[in-house]
C-alpha cells in the first residue's frame, strides 16, 4: 500500500509541482489549499504524513493552526512544515507546535524527499519497537540512525531531523571541525549561515535541558564545530 | 572666516533705532526753546515800548546831557586794568560792577533822577533798562542782568547726576560778565535802528561769553522826532535753564527707556535664540549614530514660526523615516516574496528533470537551475540583514575573549581566500568583550570579505585587534583603491554599496557593512571607515568597549 502524504499549500502551482514530483516518487498525495479543506479532509482520513505551508492564503498564520488541530488529532502523524517564512522565530514557533521538521522552499525536491523518506522511517520504527543495530556511540551520547533518536546519559533528546543530521555530522568524527557547509549537506538543508549558528543553539539547548553541564559542541570561530573528542 | 553676529547682537543693534527718539526729543525741546525766546523778546519789546511812552513828548527830560567827570573815568580805567592784572590766571573774582561805577560816574541830575523814577516803576528783577538820547549817552539805568543765583535743588545724587552730565547738558551760570552799556551802544544794531525809529531787538553774548543777552530797543519820540530810545534788557538764562531741566528729564527718560527696552529686548532674543538652537541642537542629533531617526519636540506645541519650523522639520523627518524603515524592510520583503514564485520555477524544473528529456533540454535546465542558485544567494543575502536584526533581539550577551575568535577566523580566512595573504596581529592579553562570539566572527567575515574583495593583488589584507584605552579595536586593512570622499558616512547604511565593476556570481546588495555595523552596536561599540594615512588603501576598524573587570 503506497503512503499518502498530504499537501495544504495555498499557491496552486506549488502545490501541483509537489504533488506531481512526490507521485512521481511512488507516493499517494492529497493536495488541499486551504486549512478548512484539509482538516475537514484529513478529519476524515489522516494521511500518513503532512506538510503545511504555514501561510495559507488570507490566514496568514493557518499553517500552525492546522498543525495543532492536526496533532490534537495524532500525536504519531509526522508533520513538516515547509514554507516562505525563514524567521528564527518562526521555526521555533512550528517546531514547538509538535512539528517534525521545517523546511524552507529553498530545499530542493531530492532533499525533501529524502526527508520524507527519513521521517517515514522514524515513523514506523516508533510503532513497531525493537532492539535497533545501527548505533553511533560517543560517550554519553547514543545516536540511532534507524529511528533517527538521540539519548544522552540515556535519556532521549528530542531533535528534529535536521538537528539530528548535524548532530550525527559532528559526533561521527569526533574532534574534527565541520564547516557551516559541511553541515548543511549533511542535515541536506540549503540555508545560510547564519541559520546553521541557531541550529546549532538549538541543538545546544536541548542537550543543555537533558544535562545542564553539556559541553560538547564547540565553536571553531571562522571554521565551523567540532563535537569535543 | 565668515564674522558670525548672533540674533542677539543684531537685536540689539536694531534697537538703535530708538535713538531717534531722545533726537527727536532734542529737537522738539530746542524748538520750544526758539517759541520761548521770541516771546521773551516780544516781551522785552514791550516793556521798552511802555518805558518809551511814558517818555514820549518830553524833550525837557532827554535834552540834558549828562556831565562827564573826567576824574571819575579815569579812575575806572585804572580800576579796570588792575581788575585785568589780578584776574590772570585766577578764577575771575567778581568783578566790581563797571556799570554801577559808571553810574556813579553820571552826575545825577533832576532830569536823570526823573527818568530813573519812571525806570523803577517798570523794573524788574532779571532785566536792565536804560535810556539814552541821539548821542548815545546814557541817561539813566536801571536794574541788573544778574540775578540771585538760584540754590542749587535736590541732593547729593541729584547734584551728582548733574556733575555728571554737565559736559552734554550746559547750564546757565550767572557768572558772567554784564557788558558796559557803552560797548552795547556802539555795537548795538536794535539802539541804531531804535534812534533812527524802528523798533528793534537783537541778541548777543556777554563780552565773556557765559551768558547770551537779548535786548529790545525802542525810540523815544519827540513830536516826530527820536529823542532817545529805552533798551531793554535781559539773559535768556531762565530759558536755558528751563531748556536744561527738559534736556535732563529727557535724557533720564531715554536711559530709562533704553534700559527698560534694551533688557526686554535682550531676553526676547535671548529666549528666541535659544530656542532656534535647541531647535538646531535636535535637528542636528535627530539621525543618530545608528542611523535611527527621531523626532523632534523643541517648540512643537509653539504657534509662532519657530514652531512651525520644528513641526515642519518633524513632519519631514518622519517622512524620512518612513522612507528609511521601507528601505530597510524592503529587502527583508522583497526575499520573502520572491521565494514563492522561485519555488515554483523550482519544483517545476525539478518535475521537468523526472521527466524523460533530450539531451539538449538537459543544457537549458542545467543553466535554469545555475541562474535559480544564483538568485537564492541574492534571496539570501537580503533577508540577512533583517534576520541579524531579528536574532540581535532576542541574542543573548555573553562574556567573551575577543583573541581566540579572531584567531580562529583568520585561520579559516587563510583556508577560504589560499591567494591571499591575511597577517595578523594580536595583542599579548586577554582582550574581553561583552556581546556574541558568533557575531562578532560573522562580523569579522564581512569585513575580511569586503578588505580580500578590494584589496590589491599580492599586497596582504591586515587584521590587527589590539586594546586601546578601555576598548577593543577591531581593524581590517588592504591596499587598494580608496573611498569616494562622499561615501564616508555612508558606508554603514542599508544599500549602500561603493562597489564599480560587478563580479559575476557574487551577487553586492551593500548589506554587508551595515550588517557589520549592527553587530558592533550590538556590542556597544561604533564602526567606521577611513584610508590609509599612506592613501593607498582602506581601513575599517571596529572598537568594543572592553567589559568590566
Amino acid at each position: 500500500m503506497s503512503r499518502r502524504i498530504a499537501i495544504v499549500e495555498d499557491d496552486p502551482a506549488i502545490r501541483a509541482n509537489y504533488a506531481d514530483a512526490l507521485r512521481k516518487h511512488g507516493f499517494e498525495i492529497a493536495a488541499y489549499g486551504s486549512r478548512p479543506e484539509a482538516l475537514a479532509a484529513m478529519k476524515g482520513r489522516l494521511p500518513d504524513l503532512a506538510i503545511i505551508d504555514i501561510g495559507l492564503g488570507a490566514d496568514v498564520d493557518g499553517g500552525f493552526e492546522l498543525c495543532r488541530e492536526l496533532r490534537a488529532l495524532s500525536a504519531a502523524l509526522p508533520i513538516i512544515f515547509l514554507t516562505a517564512r525563514d524567521s528564527d522565530f518562526d521555526v521555533v514557533s512550528g517546531l514547538r507546535l509538535g512539528a517534525d521538521d521545517y523546511l524552507t522552499k529553498d530545499i530542493s525536491l531530492p532533499h525533501l524527499v529524502a526527508r520524507i523518506a527519513a521521517l517515514f522511517r522514524r515513523a514506523e520504527l516508533v510503532r513497531e519497537p525493537q532492539a535497533s543495530e545501527e548505533t553511533l556511540e560517543r560517550g554519553p551520547l547514543m545516536l540511532d540512525l534507524k529511528r533517527f533518536s538521540v539519548s544522552w546519559n540515556g535519556e532521549p533528546v528530542p531533535l528534529t531531523l535536521t538537528e539530528f543530521w548535524m548532530v550525527h555530522a559532528l559526533a561521527k568524527f569526533p574532534g574534527h571541525v565541520k564547516n557551516r557547509e559541511q553541515l548543511m549537506r549533511e542535515a541536506q538543508l540549503v540555508v545560510d549561515d547564519s541559520t546553521v549558528t541557531s541550529h546549532i543553539k538549538r541543538i545546544r539547548r536541548k542537550f543543555l535541558a537533558a544535562d545542564p553541564a553539556f559541553d560538547q559542541i564547540d565553536t571553531a570561530y571562522g571554521m565551523g564545530y567540532r563535537w569535543k573528542a | 572666516m565668515r564674522v558670525r553676529i548672533s540674533l542677539r547682537a543684531k537685536l540689539a543693534l536694531v534697537s538703535l533705532v530708538l535713538l531717534a527718539l531722545p533726537l527727536a526729543g532734542a529737537l522738539y525741546v530746542n524748538e520750544m526753546e526758539r517759541f520761548l525766546l521770541e516771546g521773551e523778546e516780544r516781551a522785552l519789546l514791550a516793556t521798552a515800548r511802555a518805558v518809551a511812552t511814558a517818555l514820549h513828548d518830553r524833550p525837557q527830560l532827554l535834552a540834558a546831557a549828562p556831565r562827564r567827570d573826567d576824574d571819575a573815568l579815569r579812575r575806572e580805567a585804572e580800576q579796570e586794568l588792575r581788575r585785568l592784572a589780578q584776574s590772570e590766571g585766577q578764577p575771575v573774582a567778581q568783578p566790581p560792577s563797571v556799570a554801577l561805577a559808571r553810574e556813579a560816574a553820571v552826575d545825577t541830575g533832576p532830569a536823570q533822577q526823573e527818568i530813573a523814577a519812571i525806570l523803577r516803576g517798570v523794573e524788574r528783577s532779571s532785566s536792565r533798562i536804560w535810556v539814552v538820547n541821539r548821542r548815545y549817552q546814557v541817561l539813566a539805568l536801571a536794574g541788573s542782568l544778574r540775578q540771585p543765583a538760584p540754590r542749587e535743588a535736590g541732593g547729593p545724587l541729584q547734584q551728582a547726576w548733574r556733575h555728571a552730565i554737565g559736559w552734554l547738558i550746559q547750564r546757565p551760570t550767572e557768572d558772567f560778565a554784564e557788558a558796559l552799556p557803552d560797548d552795547v551802544l556802539a555795537t548795538g544794531r536794535d539802539i541804531t535802528a531804535a534812534l533812527q525809529g524802528t523798533p528793534g531787538t537783537r541778541m548777543r553774548r556777554t563780552p565773556d561769553a557765559r551768558a547770551v543777552v537779548l535786548s529790545a530797543a525802542y525810540p523815544i519820540w519827540n513830536g516826530d522826532e527820536v529823542a532817545g530810545a529805552v533798551v531793554v534788557e535781559e539773559t535768556t538764562n531762565p530759558i536755558v535753564s528751563l531748556r536744561s531741566a527738559a534736556l535732563e528729564r529727557l535724557l533720564l527718560l531715554t536711559l530709562a527707556a533704553f534700559a527698560g527696552a534694551g533688557a526686554i529686548l535682550i531676553a526676547y532674543a535671548t529666549r528666541l535664540s535659544q530656542r532656534i538652537r535647541r531647535l538646531r541642537d535636535e535637528a542636528e542629533s535627530a539621525i543618530d549614530a545608528r542611523g535611527r531617526i527621531a523626532r523632534l519636540a523643541a517648540g512643537s506645541a509653539a504657534g509662532d514660526e519657530i514652531g512651525d519650523l520644528s513641526r515642519s522639520f518633524s513632519a519631514m523627518l518622519a517622512r524620512l523615516a518612513q522612507h528609511h524603515a521601507y528601505l530597510e524592510s524592503m529587502a527583508d520583503r522583497l526575499s520573502h516574496e520572491l521565494r514563492t514564485p522561485i519555488a515554483v520555477v523550482r519544483s517545476s524544473l525539478e518535475n521537468l528533470e523526472l521527466a524523460p528529456l533530450p539531451q539538449e533540454a538537459q543544457l537549458y535546465i542545467a543553466r535554469a537551475e545555475e541562474g535559480l542558485g544564483r538568485l537564492n544567494t541574492i534571496l539570501q543575502r537580503m533577508s540577512e540583514a533583517s534576520r541579524l536584526e531579528q536574532g540581535l533581539r532576542t541574542a543573548e550577551r555573553e562574556r567573551y575573549d575577543l583573541v581566540p575568535v579572531v584567531r580562529g577566523c583568520v585561520e579559516g580566512y587563510r583556508l577560504a581566500y589560499p591567494n591571499v595573504r591575511i597577517a595578523l596581529t594580536l595583542p599579548e592579553r586577554r582582550v574581553e568583550v561583552e556581546g556574541s562570539p558568533d557575531l562578532a566572527a560573522q562580523l569579522l567575515d564581512k569585513l575580511v570579505e569586503n578588505a580580500v574583495d578590494f584589496c590589491r593583488a599580492g599586497e596582504p589584507v591586515r587584521v590587527i585587534l589590539e586594546e586601546q584605552g578601555g576598548a577593543a579595536a577591531l581593524g581590517v586593512e588592504n591596499k587598494g583603491p580608496l573611498l569616494p570622499a562622499d561615501m564616508e558616512g555612508r558606508l554603514f547604511e542599508s544599500m549602500v554599496s561603493i562597489r564599480g565593476e560587478r563580479r559575476p556570481g557574487a551577487p553586492h546588495l551593500g548589506l554587508g557593512l551595515y550588517v557589520a555595523r549592527l553587530i558592533v552596536e550590538f556590542h556597544g561599540g561604533s564602526i567606521a571607515a577611513a584610508n590609509l594615512p599612506t592613501a593607498d588603501g582602506v581601513a575599517v576598524r571596529a572598537r568594543f568597549p572592553v567589559a568590566w573587570r
